[in-house]
């Protein structure tokens, strides 16, 4: 067994020099009006620029309890604290998205009595993972915000395009799986997150990842709101990656498949033989 | 105890996956088969991608299939040319295998096929198993001394031409029919991850003709070379091979193999081909019931494609 994990060591050292997700330790502040967070569509410039113009602008200050995620052998989903201080008064919002991709939504149909998946859909920049945090009932200060830069999470799909066109009544019943998947999977918790102020400037929030979290660099964003309008925001990015042993397996894999697929034979070769050996004697 | 599975991205309990290993085993022992028909099954239940479950099981065939294939060696139960010939059709099976399980993976089709290929194959091996099994105890009530048939019987396919000497099966017969045979196994072996030796080993007494003494060494030497090609080429096109779910798999059925051999020393053949038959079929009910209702949730989702 030691012997094969050294093996299994050597044959993988390529991989141990995993590239380096490396963070800022702190959120970079947003001063320029905010681009949407809907990757891909270009800013919608008649709106009014969410910033004021004022002299002195509020802080705000965020970190997080981790600067990345580690998916370890161990990962079984974990709980990050967000938490920092703003200038009173205001209502904080946080907004976690995952990385976009292309996801393929399959949906089952009856043939010939068999479930089999006959329809399937494709929708570019669907976010990974979304989840949203508010220190006050999130509707009530979305409608004061006018819709803009916070999306709740069907504002967030709404601007979804599947890859080939379809009907609308189609899309929304693809999208409505979508949700129904993620929701599943707790990669879009179904209930909003609450921001918890403390002595009127301390906030924190618990942003909340399951085991089955997909791989990227996550956008952590926290919103500081007056009268329904942005003040002031903070995004940071938070790296989400496998780390140690999974992540030179996963390396492994994916950079040397051949190498990895012998490897994993004379694993099972060693261990078989060794196995059949020692049962023998017993 | 929970241990993350870095090909399936998701977390599992560690002794759920070693007693499916042990299972596995359990079966080999007892039976002399692989058991991953019944483990890829319970490994796609219990939520691994169906993928990930084929590959990964691959991979533990071989070290089943190497524990095994060391006595039978030994013994000098293994005809090497008939092996061999058979492993030359179950190379190009296999291979072939592979490339129809990343097209069936590319258009979302891989868990229906993999789904009705077992229902089909685990109902016909289940029944075919229950009606020889309760004929021979039918017969034997009636009459205890049955004599002897003839070593095998002749059908019509031992007509076809390029034959070949067998010496160590006493065989004269056509190199297709082996490699017709590994090339039928080495598909399965892809598709389904399993090692095919409760197909191959039937199909070798029964179409092929061999003495049963070199049957279980000769199907677990072509099944050994199958499923390391089948891991191999796996690993390579679709990366699914899970060696931390292999390893958990493999070391199951370490512990559980002679705790199956001890159980079928005890036990007469027959009730043991009942037992399987009987094993065989609640798995194929179970995976017809799943293709059958109605799916809690009709969606899902395939492969994410992260766009550079």
């Amino acid at each position: 067994m030691r012997v094969l994990l050294l093996i299994a060591l050597t044959l993988g050292a390529p991989a141990l020099v995993a590239p380096a997700l490396i963070a800022p330790a702190w959120g970079q502040r947003i001063d320029q009006p905010l681009p949407a967070p809907t990757l891909g569509a270009p800013p919608d410039s008649s709106l009014p620029p969410s910033v004021p113009d004022a002299p002195v602008k509020p802080e705000l200050i965020v970190d997080l309890s981790s600067p990345r995620v580690s998916i370890t052998s161990a990962f079984q989903g974990e709980s990050l604290l967000l938490f920092g201080m703003f200038d009173p008064p205001g209502e904080i919002v946080v907004v976690v998205q995952g990385p976009p991709a292309r996801e393929t939504v399959l949906r089952k149909e009856r043939f010939l009595g068999l479930w089999l998946n006959t329809g399937r859909m494709r929708f570019d920049d669907v976010p990974a993972y979304y989840f949203i945090a508010a220190s006050a009932p999130l509707q009530r200060l979305l409608a004061r915000a006018g819709g803009g830069e916070i999306l709740s999470l069907e504002d967030r799909l709404s601007t979804i395009r599947p890859v080939r066109y379809r009907t609308p009544a189609q899309m929304a019943e693809f999208r409505q799986g979508l949700v129904e998947v993620k929701r599943r999977e707790d990669l879009y918790p179904a209930n909003f997150g609450q921001v918890t102020i403390q002595a009127g400037r301390l906030f924190r929030a618990d942003l909340p990842f399951p085991s089955r979290l997909p791989e990227g660099v996550y956008d952590v964003r926290t919103y500081l709101l007056r009268d329904g309008k942005i003040v002031t925001a903070v995004s940071r990015p938070l790296p989400v990656g496998k780390v140690g042993f999974s992540a030179e397996l996963a390396g492994w894999a994916s950079a040397e498949g051949p190498l990895y697929g012998l490897g994993a034979i004379v694993m099972a070769l060693v261990l078989g033989w060794l196995g059949g050996a020692v049962v023998r004697r017993l | 105890m929970e241990i993350y599975l870095p090909i399936a991205e998701q977390s599992m309990n560690v002794l759920v996956l070693f007693g499916l290993g042990g299972a596995a085993g359990l079966l080999a022992g007892m039976f002399g088969v692989g058991g991953g028909f019944l483990a890829t099954p319970l490994l796609i239940f219990v939520g691994i991608p169906p993928a990930v479950a084929v590959a990964s099981q691959a991979n533990q065939v071989i070290a089943n299939s190497i524990s095994s294939l060391q006595v039978q060696w030994r013994r000098g139960n293994v005809d090497l040319r008939m092996g061999l010939v058979l492993l030359l059709g179950g190379m190009i099976g296999s291979s072939a295998g592979v490339t129809v399980f990343t097209w069936l993976k590319a258009i979302g089709q891989v868990d229906f096929v993999i789904a009705v290929m077992y229902v089909i194959l685990l109902s016909s091996i289940g029944l075919l198993m229950a009606f020889e099994s309760l004929g021979t105890l039918w017969k034997r009530r009636r009459n205890p001394t049955a004599p002897r048939g003839k070593l095998h019987t002749h059908y019509l396919v031992h007509r076809l031409p390029w034959k070949m000497r067998f010496y160590k099966s006493k065989l004269y017969i056509s190199a297709f029919l082996p490699i017709g045979l590994g090339f039928a196994i080495g598909i399965l072996s892809a598709i389904l991850g399993v090692g095919g030796g409760f197909v191959l080993v039937p199909a070798m007494i029964y179409i092929l003709g061999m003495p049963t003494t070199v049957v279980i060494g000769t199907s677990n030497f072509q099944i050994l070379f199958v499923a390391a090609n089948v891991t191999f080429l796996q690993a390579v096109t679709n990366g699914t091979v899970d060696v931390v779910l292999a390893l958990l798999l493999i070391l199951g059925g370490v512990v559980g193999a002679p705790v199956g051999s001890r159980i079928a020393a005890r036990l007469p053949g027959v009730v043991l081909r009942a037992l399987m038959a009987v094993l065989v079929l609640a798995v194929a009910a179970e995976l017809l019931f799943e293709l059958l209702r109605t799916p809690p949730s009709p969606y899902s989702l395939g492969p994410r494609e992260v766009l550079q």
